[in-house]
């Protein structure tokens, strides 16, 4: 109860028109700047870092906030308008987001993108306010072995991704895994793969990397068919047709809760970040059921990755308010903001300066409910793209495509990256090889590397690492089930079946 | 004919080098000043340490009007590791654009440039050291060994101690220990963790038996007890919360020296870069060491040891530290 007190003191800091008012402009600008692909969170943070040093701490954190939690909110726009993920985390919001848009449903898909992200948002906040510092300590809990077991487990459930054809999905994971060797070797710092070119020794960029096999495959795609007019239904791009209809939202309601539950928790994790917790709430969604199947634009599919991915970023406040350790990239520019108005985060913060924490948190909840207002305000606007004819798209987004690939190190290295997998993108797309599960193996295998080859040198070399640990042991049981499953349902129906007849 | 023309040609060329002598202010008395804007490349992304230290360098000078009005333009090339920003700027031609462009350039960077690929601080024209930072060995509540002492007896009677530290510098420090303790990797492992923050995540977790930092990134948790310097790797004892740890020449009965190795973070030119454009930006950054702004808002900020460089020592000190690094490494030829 007293953390409800220290909170609501905290809405007391933050309610003035002056912090309101920048919190709006936070979340306005947060929300553009997320839209555009390739700039996402991380960055959009660090370009807009400065504005905030023109205000008071506390109107500066609350835009720092508002920022952060709009930026996440515009990652799903151009995942799901144009099947151009913004940032890492909205490669699963396209999955399902763009084949809803394309089924005359944009503004919907849209609004679910972003109410699943306020009640992802407002879950992880709940946790955080309730069990505050003791969340950063389950974090804590995940050593390598740990890691290593989970990503083995979301490695596994990739299979739920493979498609109609296991072989060539296979065959893309593991195409996945060996793009992501390609650089650094992050244990030992010398390159491998790199073929003596001195840009590949930094690795594939990952936004460069996505732009490309998603967006500008795509951009291929829509010139080869130029001719194939396909019509949107006008009238579907009005306000009215924009809005979600009671039995969509009673459908996004529980996927949206049980994610944002799952999402925290991976949010806290050392190191994972919102693009795990975004797949595993897709992947954990397989296993329950959906109106449609997922993969062909189901509410569902949107809303388990949307909730996940925000509660995530909620989640990995914990160990940087409780132990002052950024759970992403985004966390460290927001370490940094914080740093310059003289604060430590760290594990003295809830006891040295309460109000500043609290206050952060209750921005936090400010924002999300503003950002998602905004949203909300521009869904019938922003639909309207998708009423532009092909002749205009394909340039259009050609440009997005190079500004987004260029901008990630501000070096043709990102476009040339950006065309040459949406040159492969295409040729996949065409012979029916699926993408999804080789942006996933890229985005998991590093982390499952280096974790993998942290527990052997921590046991010199011996795999009891992985069995001497709870939590390590139940992940490889849930993987080990994952595996049977199939094979467990069809002895269980044959013994049905055979009792049925005899 | 064909002499003539060379003639021609060089004549015009001198022309040309007039010309632009002309436009940039260097020439007539033997100085320099900015006549553009000025590019400043930072091999790390937007909000790391190097990222940070850069800005508030130009920040400063911007405030303070130091750079004759010009702007300054932070680049963040991270491309290969950073090797590629680094190579441009080592590859910059002679004239305008050599004299207005930095570079960030810490022994961090120098370590990995000359492991991974030929480029040397002979490319660059070293211009100043504005800082250096040294770290210690770390404790957590979980970790087995009271002392230093401890730990050592536990690695000589066989059982693995894990260190963990980040993948830049640290790991220099950790070889030079591990040198001076004669102890192989497999006795002592070095976990590399993407950052110290990420290190420190591990400690606490009790995933590693020890960590290897500098004080800025540790102090926080020393200060909440929930880590504890059991060795300093320096010289002399660290003062504050973290005077009760020994240098290493102080345990086992003074059988070992102590292990220092400097970290620094400098500011280099491009090779080509002119003398006297040197001589500006070495003047510049003796004013920007010397500011309120530079000891309050980054030094103190850091925990850093101000430790200002002239063109002269800096040029010496890099040569130096890579001829021992190469050394070290077995690249020495």
């Amino acid at each position: 109860m007293e953390n409800l007190q220290m909170l609501l003191s905290g809405f007391g800091t933050v309610f003035t028109p002056m912090n309101l008012g920048v919190c709006l402009l936070g979340a306005i600008l947060g929300l553009i700047v997320g839209a555009m692909p390739g700039i996402g969170s991380l960055a959009g943070c660090a370009l807009l870092l400065p504005l905030t040093y023109k205000f008071d701490p506390t109107a500066a954190i609350i835009m720092l906030g508002a920022l952060y939690y709009s930026n996440m909110y515009g990652g799903a726009f151009s995942a799901i308008l144009l099947n151009i993920p913004g940032d890492s985390p909205a490669v699963m919001t396209a999955l399902d987001g763009y084949p809803m848009a394309k089924k005359g449903q944009p503004g919907q898909a849209l609004m679910t993108a972003n109410f699943s992200s306020c009640i992802g948002g407002f879950i992880g906040m709940i946790i955080l306010t309730f069990t505050g510092p003791a969340l950063a300590n389950v974090g804590l809990k995940f050593g390598p072995a740990e890691m290593a077991a989970l990503m083995i487990m979301a490695l596994t459930s990739i299979g739920w991704l493979l498609g109609d054809d296991p072989i060539k999905g296979t065959i893309t994971t593991l195409l996945g895994f060996l793009l992501a060797a390609i650089g650094m070797d992050t244990l030992s710092g010398s390159p491998r793969f790199n073929f003596g070119n001195i840009y590949l020794m930094g690795g594939i960029s990952f936004v460069p990397f996505v732009i490309g096999t998603v967006g500008f495959s795509q951009v291929i795609g829509l010139m080869v068919d130029r001719y194939k007019e396909t019509e949107l239904p006008k009238d579907k791009l009005t306000l009215r047709g924009s809005m979600l209809t009671g039995h969509q939202f009673r459908r996004l309601l529980p996927v949206a809760i049980r994610s944002g539950f799952l999402g925290t928790f991976v949010g806290v994790l050392p190191g994972s970040g919102a693009t795990t917790a975004a797949f595993l709430g897709y992947a954990a969604q397989k296993g329950f059921k959906s109106e449609e199947p997922l993969g062909t634009g189901a509410v569902e599919g949107i809303a388990a990755c949307e909730a996940a991915n925000n509660a995530a970023a909620a989640g990995s406040f914990a160990p940087l308010l409780a132990l002052g350790i950024p759970g992403s990239g985004t966390g460290a520019v927001l370490l940094g903001g914080l740093m310059m108005w003289g604060l430590n985060p760290g594990p003295l913060l809830f006891t040295n300066s309460p109000d500043f924490a609290w206050g952060l948190i209750a921005s936090l909840f400010i924002a999300n409910v503003i950002a998602l207002a905004i949203a909300l305000g521009v869904i019938p606007f922003i639909v309207k793209i998708l009423a532009v004819p092909v002749k205009y798209m394909i340039p259009a987004i050609t440009v997005i495509c190079f500004v987004g690939a260029y901008s990630t190190s501000n070096s043709m290295y990102g476009v040339v990256i950006m065309v040459i997998f949406g040159i492969v993108g295409y040729l996949f797309n065409k012979a029916h090889i699926p993408l999804a599960p080789m942006l996933l193996s890229f985005v998991l295998a590093p982390i499952f590397e280096s974790n993998l080859r942290k527990a052997f040198i921590m046991s010199q070399g011996s795999v009891s690492i992985f069995f001497s640990s709870t939590l390590s042991c139940v992940f490889l049981g849930i993987t080990l089930l994952l595996i049977l499953a199939p094979t467990i349902k069809k002895i269980v129906r044959k013994v049905k079946a055979s009792k049925t007849q005899a | 004919m064909k002499k003539y023309l060379a003639l021609l040609l060089a004549l015009a060329m001198m022309l040309t080098l007039l010309t632009a002598c002309g436009d940039d202010s260097s020439s007539e008395d033997g100085t320099f000043t900015p006549s553009d804007t000025i590019t400043w490349y930072c091999t790390s992304s937007p909000g790391g340490g190097s990222d940070i230290f850069s800005r508030k360098i130009t920040d400063i000078i911007t405030v303070n009007d130091w750079a004759n009005g010009q702007t300054f333009v932070v680049d963040n090339k991270t491309d290969g590791s950073g090797e590629v920003g680094r190579l441009t700027v080592a590859t910059t031609k002679a004239g305008d654009q050599a004299d207005h462009t930095l570079l960030t350039f810490n022994s961090g960077d120098l370590m990995p440039m000359c492991q991974n690929t030929d480029n040397r601080v002979e490319n660059f024209t070293p211009i100043a050291i504005m800082a250096v930072d040294k770290q210690l060995l770390f404790k957590g509540e979980d970790t087995p060994y009271a002392t230093f002492e401890d730990v050592l007896a536990a690695v000589e009677s066989g059982t693995a101690v894990t260190v963990g530290g980040s993948k830049g510098d640290d790991i220099a420090t950790y070889e030079a220990l591990m040198a001076e303790l004669g102890f192989s990797e497999t006795q002592m492992p070095y976990i590399t963790y993407d950052g110290t923050g990420d290190a420190i995540t591990a400690l606490l977790g009790g995933h590693v038996d020890l960590l290897i930092s500098k004080p800025a990134a540790a102090s926080e948790y020393v200060e909440a007890g929930m880590i504890e310097a059991i060795l300093a790797l320096s010289n002399e004892r660290y003062t504050g919360n973290l005077a009760d740890a020994p240098t290493l020449s102080e345990v086992a009965d003074g059988k070992y020296e102590n292990v220092e190795v400097p970290v620094w973070r400098g500011v280099v030119g491009p090779g080509d870069m002119s003398d006297e454009a040197a001589a500006y930006w070495s003047e510049v950054l003796r004013q920007v060491s010397e500011s309120e702004a530079w000891q309050t808002e980054y030094l103190e900020t850091n925990m850093l040891i101000s430790n200002y460089m002239d063109l002269a020592s800096t040029q010496e000190y890099m040569a130096q530290y890579q001829a021992d690094y190469l050394a070290s490494i077995g690249k020495d030829k």
